[in-house]
């Protein structure tokens, strides 16, 4: 085929020496290549060997997508701390808010009401238990996020209730507290400090693993990455975080050092092959890992009723994604140019 | 031929027995109807009918279980309560549990007044006597006769029943215990004695969060709440629902040990160190148990360090004491070390002779337990040693609590969350087989895969079981991430293991063996990972980094040689 479009474009052009067509003909190969790199959706047939050309020679353009990704995602977290004064959206376990307490010897129907109000304040949480006192029921509790300052929506608030309840509420009847966040303030200042900590102890781990520096960094920036980002794309759509949602954010750490040891294992510690064909066994592999923990997330996404459930879910989708792009193109692409520069460095020590 | 080799591999052994105990641990009896007994009170028509207190460490499916009253099938708690309330004063009802049958007979409800006028009363008492023997001087023990004077009291019937004092819930139907998300509490509002500023409420709940920490309560949420009228009141909740627990919460806490008025250290920064092995806290050895009157008394002893400062006060405040002979050989100081616990006093130490005027930091506290039986008073003493322990430690509390109220909640995530949570798991494994399926096209890996995945589930659950930890949200989301990382490293060994198929480069065994490489970095990193987490102050942190653990531990130590021998007897040419 290469020696059709040769004669195409040539036409009438004699044959020259052996080694001279055969240098020809690499230097249109690579031609051709950029050009198929062009018009590839006109032919899906190379596309994948096109992707794997951009993926193998590109490497250090493409590493400039995770980095502009996870500049964009600090910097929208770091414009929602300013504005909101909060790096996430945290909901009513997080954040505090209000209780009111109904006693009620009636039995209360809890799924239609919580229904009722959900749908009645789409933009607050409202969760609601029961009471009990021996073996019967006492009465509800009802937990969502108004605020203190916000009375006109408490009052909205409980004629809603009332009105779900079919009776109305005397004031003596309910209570009203306002109740501080499950995890405690210094909660957030721990996690960070322990993350912290985590972050390093990881790095000693793979240092001591690979017995190289750059390497080490690497898993640590993807596995931070994967967290910055899935954070900054959980408060773009407006999710709002639960005690939940914080175990779903440290559940990717374990996702995310999983694919990275088995890259780096793959590139630094096996000879056999070309560099580029044990990162694609990498990749195989990698992804597959991935593909198979995501298609499980998405059936469970789908398929539960459950909100806390859901949270994790939609949390760990968006991370393993990120982890997609920041496995396969940040590592893979820092690996590289780390080998590369080994590489010259020997070259150097060899010449001298 | 191939299955023979299977199931005779050692590794898929230790995986089936694993799987057993595991099964064993959890004990599921989906068939256990009934209520089980959560705590007996003291001296109630349940105390006295010779129902077994148990103890907070029993197992769940080691619990008593009231099958019947009076013949009468009980399946519910509402059903227990049923009859309770129907109770009359002097009725006799019949229990029968599932350990055997007891007569209770309900008391009426009774007060006693105290009348303005006194009785003589006689009492006994031992003293230490010395006395002369065949010219020697001996101490012996006497006994005399005494007469006091008491106020008259009365004891008037009030016509209603006494509680019966038993405190039941819903029988459990396997060992796994579960947390405050999924099994509901009590809900307990507590009212700071006066109005506390935003630091001094920080510095109570990290308080209360540390004294449970130390009493080994973790399922359970503390947070600052407050009402319109501007109250502040500080919120409890506690899995499982004994709401004793909150009573060492509660406390002060003020520690005092006091040599006449002045203080010689008090609790928390004084005391550098508190012992709580075995060898150097618990019964005391020495004066162990006895019995006075009807009620027995148990001592418990258990040492400390002192501070340098608080030793240099000690010593400061001896110097000016003197010796004293008691009538015993050993010579004492004339005053006593007396320890207070909110401005009550609990104990009163002798000092030696030998330690006057010296900065000692090593002293052991000491106090008593009491109760009907032997063992009932040396379980009082224990657990007034915890809560000593756990005051001298912790530091008191800067304020008094005062319980406003008391409420039985349900989880926030109920039976409805369970079953839903069980139908996506069992759908995510489904899925999980059926990628492996589309990916090798082969049964030889799909199955062992998912097999391996239900097992490290069942032995988690069993380990679990085992040493009792709440299964809560933040244990689900070990669980999952369990699962997951044992499907990852199943794949990088099938991928391993069929990679080299075509090439043949290198043998079966040494490309398995290369798959451990990547599964064991993997593993040490998360591991490490975890590992700062289990010190963070808050249980969902805790709760999550455990489970990860053990949960991934399960698979590196159990499971996955097991994988990769069957892969390699399945692979084999």
């Amino acid at each position: 085929m290469e020696e059709q479009e040769k004669t195409e474009q040539h036409p009438g052009e004699k044959p020259k020496d052996e080694a001279l067509k055969n240098k020809e003909i690499t230097e249109k190969t690579k031609k051709e290549e950029k050009e198929t790199e062009i018009k590839k959706e006109k032919k899906p047939f190379n596309l994948l060997s096109s992707i794997r050309e951009v993926y193998d020679k590109h490497y250090k353009v493409l590493m400039v997508f995770p980095f502009i990704i996870l500049l964009l995602a600090i910097f929208s977290i770091a414009f929602q701390t300013i504005t909101t004064g909060d790096f996430i959206n945290r909901d009513v376990t997080l954040k505090g808010g209000l209780t009111i307490t109904i006693p009620s010897e009636n039995q209360i129907d809890v799924s239609a009401l919580q229904e009722h109000l959900s749908r009645q304040f789409p933009s607050n949480m409202v969760s609601i238990r029961k009471l009990k006192r021996a073996g019967s029921d006492t009465g509800i509790i009802i937990d969502s996020d108004i605020g203190e300052a916000d009375s006109a929506t408490l009052g909205l608030f409980i004629s809603e209730i009332e009105k779900s309840l079919g009776t109305k509420l005397e004031r003596e009847g309910y209570t009203v507290e306002f109740i501080g966040s499950s995890l405690g303030a210094s909660f957030f200042k721990e996690t960070v400090r322990a993350l912290v900590i985590a972050f390093i102890l990881m790095g000693i781990v793979v240092f001591i693993t690979f017995r190289v520096f750059v390497p080490s960094i690497a898993v640590i920036l993807a596995a931070f990455s994967d967290i910055v980002i899935t954070i900054a794309v959980v408060n773009l759509i407006g999710m709002r975080i639960s005690t939940a949602g914080i175990a779903a954010f440290l559940m990717l750490i374990g996702y995310s050092v999983d694919t990275d040891i088995l890259l780096t294992t793959r590139l630094l510690k096996r000879k056999e092959g070309t560099e580029m064909e044990r990162v694609l066994s990498a990749v195989k592999t990698g992804v597959m890992m991935t593909l198979t923990t995501s298609i499980a997330i998405t059936v469970g996404m789908i398929f539960t009723e459950s909100d806390v459930i859901r949270e994790i879910m939609i949390i760990l989708l968006i991370g393993l994604i990120a982890d997609l792009m920041n496995t396969w193109i940040q590592n893979v692409g820092i690996l590289r140019l780390y080998l590369e520069r080994e590489h010259k460095k020997k070259l150097a020590k060899n010449e001298a | 031929m191939k299955l023979k080799k299977i199931f005779t591999n050692a590794r898929v052994i230790i995986v089936f027995i694993a799987i057993i105990l595991a099964v064993v641990a959890i004990f599921p009896n989906f068939s256990n109807d009934g209520v089980a007994i959560r705590s007996i009170k003291p001296n109630s028509a349940a105390g006295i009918s010779g129902i077994q207190n148990p103890k907070p460490t029993t197992a769940p499916m080691q619990r008593e279980v009231i099958k019947a009253i009076n013949n009468k099938p009980v399946k519910t708690v509402a059903d227990y309560y049923k009859f309770v309330s129907a109770l009359k004063p002097n009725m006799t009802l019949q229990l029968k549990t599932n350990k055997g049958i007891y007569k209770l007979t309900a008391r009426e409800k009774t007060e006693i007044i105290v009348l303005n006028e006194t009785i003589t009363k006689f009492v006994n008492e031992t003293i230490e006597a010395n006395e002369t023997i065949n010219g020697e001087l001996k101490q012996v023990n006497k006994t005399i006769t005494k007469a006091i004077q008491v106020p008259k009291t009365e004891t008037i019937g009030l016509g209603i029943v006494e509680d019966i004092g038993l405190e039941v819930y819903e029988a459990p139907k396997t060992n796994v215990r579960k947390g405050l998300d999924l099994q509901g509490g009590v809900r307990i509002l507590l009212k700071p004695e006066k109005k506390l500023s935003e630091k001094d409420m920080e510095f109570l709940l990290a308080g209360m969060k540390e004294r449970l920490n130390v009493y080994g309560l973790t399922d359970i949420v503390i947070r600052e709440a407050g009402d319109l009228s501007g109250n502040q009141f500080i919120l409890v909740e506690i899995a499982g629902g004994n709401d004793k627990d909150v009573e060492s919460l509660r406390q002060q806490g003020k520690f005092e040990a006091k040599i006449e008025d002045d203080v010689v250290f008090s609790g928390g920064n004084d005391i550098k160190y508190v012992c709580r092995s075995a060898d150097c806290a618990g019964i005391d050895p020495s004066s162990g148990c006895g019995q006075s009157d009807d009620r027995w008394i148990c001592d418990f002893r258990f040492s400390i360090t002192l501070s340098q400062e608080a030793a240099q006060i000690q010593a400061e405040l001896t110097k000016t004491l003197e010796v004293v002979s008691s009538q015993s050989r050993n010579q004492y100081l004339s005053k006593k070390l007396t320890l207070y616990l909110d401005d009550q006093k609990v104990d009163e130490l002798s000092i030696g002779a030998d330690l006057k005027g010296k900065a000692v930091t090593d002293i052991q506290i000491s106090g008593q337990g009491t109760g009907m039986t032997r063992q009932d008073a040396a379980f009082d003493a224990l657990k007034n040693m915890k809560r000593l322990q756990t005051i001298l430690i912790t530091g008191s509390l800067p304020v008094k609590l005062e319980i406003i109220k008391t409420d039985s909640i349900s989880p926030v995530l109920g039976e409805e969350f369970v079953r839903n949570a069980l139908f996506v798991g069992l759908l995510s494994f489904i899925v999980v087989m059926l990628a492996v399926l589309v990916r090798y096209r082969r049964f030889v890996v799909a199955i062992p895969v998912i097999f391996t995945m239900i097992a490290e589930v069942i032995i988690l659950l069993g380990v679990a079981a085992l040493i009792g930890w709440n299964i809560d949200l933040a244990a689900i989301a070990g669980i999952i991430i369990t699962v997951g990382t044992g499907v990852n490293d199943q794949i990088v060994i099938s991928d391993e293991a069929l990679r080299g198929q075509a090439s043949a480069a290198s043998g079966l065994k040494e490309r398995i063996k290369r798959a451990f490489f990547i599964i064991l970095s993997a593993y040490f990193t998360n591991v490490f990972a975890m590992f700062p987490l289990l010190f963070a102050g808050a249980g969902l942190l805790k709760g999550f980094a455990l489970t990860t653990i053990i949960g991934i531990s399960i698979g590196i130590l159990i499971t996955r040689p097991a994988f990769g021998d069957v892969m390699e007897i399945l692979l084999k040419e």
